[in-house]
């Protein structure tokens, strides 16, 4: 099983605030994208994975393809790296050779999210939070907000240090074309000004939603031989679910259940987190960077916000962090954001902010935002350049 | 102008937390317990050792500390603009569950994590009562 697996295809549509393109448009774009990218027909695909509301039933004859199966997956942002796992079990059962997972997503056709009130409700319809809601617990943001309050009263973390996540990601962006934040650097005091949306998390804080598509296609590693391009290695995967610590009371102490599925993917590809370039962690706000560093162990407990007002996740840090401007400053992908930006690095082409000789990345993905703190599905895939 | 208040059957797709509610309407603050385990859950579950089996509600202190907290500046929804900037406190129950509500009788600026807080009951619709929580007074006060 281990290395079985191989990504040898990636198409990204453009991806930005309002391109007014339906989803599975998006979904058609990308696969096409992505086809081309591994030299392959819509023949080879045998297999077909509709991520984070693709409704895999109608989807086919939009996209011309014929595979054997077609399933539908959402775990929120631990879709793309769910999939991926689904996707493992499939080629090495033997049950398809050329698995296509395929996203698209349009918020704003269907009205503001995470958005400032207008349509207010309308597309919050998956962010509310059951009893919590009767007291005015509505967004994503909030129940981020109730990790970032814990933490700094844990740990003394402070708003700059949440800032330095904000500006670190920014000045990835920054000179990155077709991110929100390219050619658009952000200082300190940039977010120190941003108006407070749920306190402790400013504007700056929070990342917004894009419309946009992705296709990764996945084969495997013998058959990757035979195709054009760069195929990249799934070394490892696991998962961990949140559930487990709200059993435990411990639900604010972590950010999500990372400890089992770090374990998981770790062992399995039987490297330690020395072994590791670069990181593509979920960050739908800055907090959540901040966590799965220490959660990750990539610093202690407490020492997320020093460690990247530090410069750590930058360039030249410990461990270059969302290169490409993640979620915070790049496009709101849904997951996918993270394992399009670590491909990219394992194939050398982040462009400016390639980390030279990038060989093995920690992709993270959290999803499941339907409960009363920050996610419940976590997902951790380390991905490894080459065959 | 207001807007309807929602009722906890709008979140709830059955009657599971339905006497938990009827509780409220009568000022009594319910928890889940397990026969078995002895361990409290809001709100209800099966419990992770020994399923639906021997649970039961049970009154409850009403007592508890600040776990976490947020004070809300953006209204999310068009109803909530006019109580904005409002608080939505986590409270760690003194049997053990957590629970989301908002804390009331204090100022937003005094919230602090491990405040010692106690239910109170709003009636806030004949139909619907919310718990909501308040700084805990001293032992012995009354009023």
């Amino acid at each position: 099983m281990a290395q079985l697996a191989a990504i040898v295809g990636v198409g990204v549509t453009r991806q930005g605030r309002s391109l007014g393109i339906p989803e599975r448009e998006l979904r058609r774009e990308a696969l096409d994208l992505a086809l081309a990218d591994a030299g392959l027909r819509r023949a080879d695909v045998d297999g077909y994975i509709a991520c984070h509301g693709g409704v895999a039933f109608e989807d086919l004859r939009y996209l011309g393809l014929g595979p054997l199966f077609s399933w539908s997956l959402a775990s929120g942002g631990a879709t793309a790296i769910s999939a991926l796992i689904v996707a493992r079990g499939v080629l090495a059962t033997g049950q398809a050779t050329h698995v296509a997972l395929c996203y698209g997503f349009a918020p704003s056709l269907f009205g503001a999210r995470s958005g400032a009130g207008a349509g207010a409700g309308a597309g919050l319809g998956g962010f509310g939070y059951g009893y919590p809601e009767l007291y005015g617990m509505v967004g994503p943001a909030t129940s981020h907000a109730l990790h970032a309050q814990r933490h700094m009263h844990l740990y003394g973390t402070t708003s700059e240090q949440l800032g330095a996540v904000a500006v670190t990601q920014r000045a990835y962006a920054a000179s990155r074309p077709g991110t929100l934040g390219h050619g658009k650097p952000l200082t300190l005091e940039d977010h120190q000004r941003s108006r407070m949306i749920c306190e402790p998390l400013r504007l700056l804080d929070c990342c917004r939603d894009t419309d946009g598509g992705v296709c990764v296609i996945v084969t495997t590693a013998e058959r990757a031989r035979d195709l054009k391009g760069r195929p990249i290695r799934v070394l490892g995967a696991g998962t961990g679910h949140n559930i487990r610590n709200w059993y435990a009371g411990t639900v604010y102490a972590h950010h999500d259940d990372i400890a089992p599925a770090k374990a998981r993917a770790f062992s399995e590809a039987g490297i330690g987190l020395d072994a590791v370039d670069v990181a593509s962690l979920y960050d739908p706000f800055t907090i959540s960077v901040i966590m799965q560093l220490e959660e990750y162990g990539f610093c202690a407990p407490g020492e997320g916000g020093p460690f990247v007002a530090a410069g750590e996740t930058g360039p030249t840090g410990r461990v270059p962090t969302n290169t490409g401007g993640g979620q915070l400053s790049g496009y709101y992908a849904t997951g996918f954001t993270a394992l399009v930006e670590a491909l990219l690095q394992l194939r050398g082409e982040a462009g400016a902010t390639q980390v030279p000789g990038a060989e093995v990345a920690l992709v993270s993905g959290h999803g499941g935002n339907g409960g009363v703190q920050n996610t419940w599905a976590h997902a951790t895939a380390l991905l490894g350049a080459g065959l | 102008m207001s807007a309807r208040v929602p009722h906890p059957r709008d979140f709830a797709p059955d009657d599971l937390d339905r006497p938990f509610w009827e509780a409220c309407r009568r000022h009594e603050f319910l928890l889940q317990r397990s026969r078995a385990t002895g361990r409290y859950h809001w709100p209800a579950v099966s419990d992770p050792e020994t399923g639906r089996e021997g649970m039961e509600w049970v009154r409850a202190s009403g007592r508890g500390v600040v776990h976490t907290f947020s004070i809300i500046h953006q209204a999310f929804r068009a109803e909530l603009a006019a109580r904005v900037p409002y608080n939505v406190v986590v409270i760690e129950l003194e049997e053990g569950p957590f629970f989301h509500a908002n804390l009331v009788d204090c100022p937003n600026e005094a919230i602090h994590i491990g405040m010692p807080v106690e239910v109170v009951f709003d009636d806030v619709t004949h139909e619907v009562t919310l718990p909501r929580f308040r700084p805990r007074r001293a032992e012995g006060a009354t009023g």
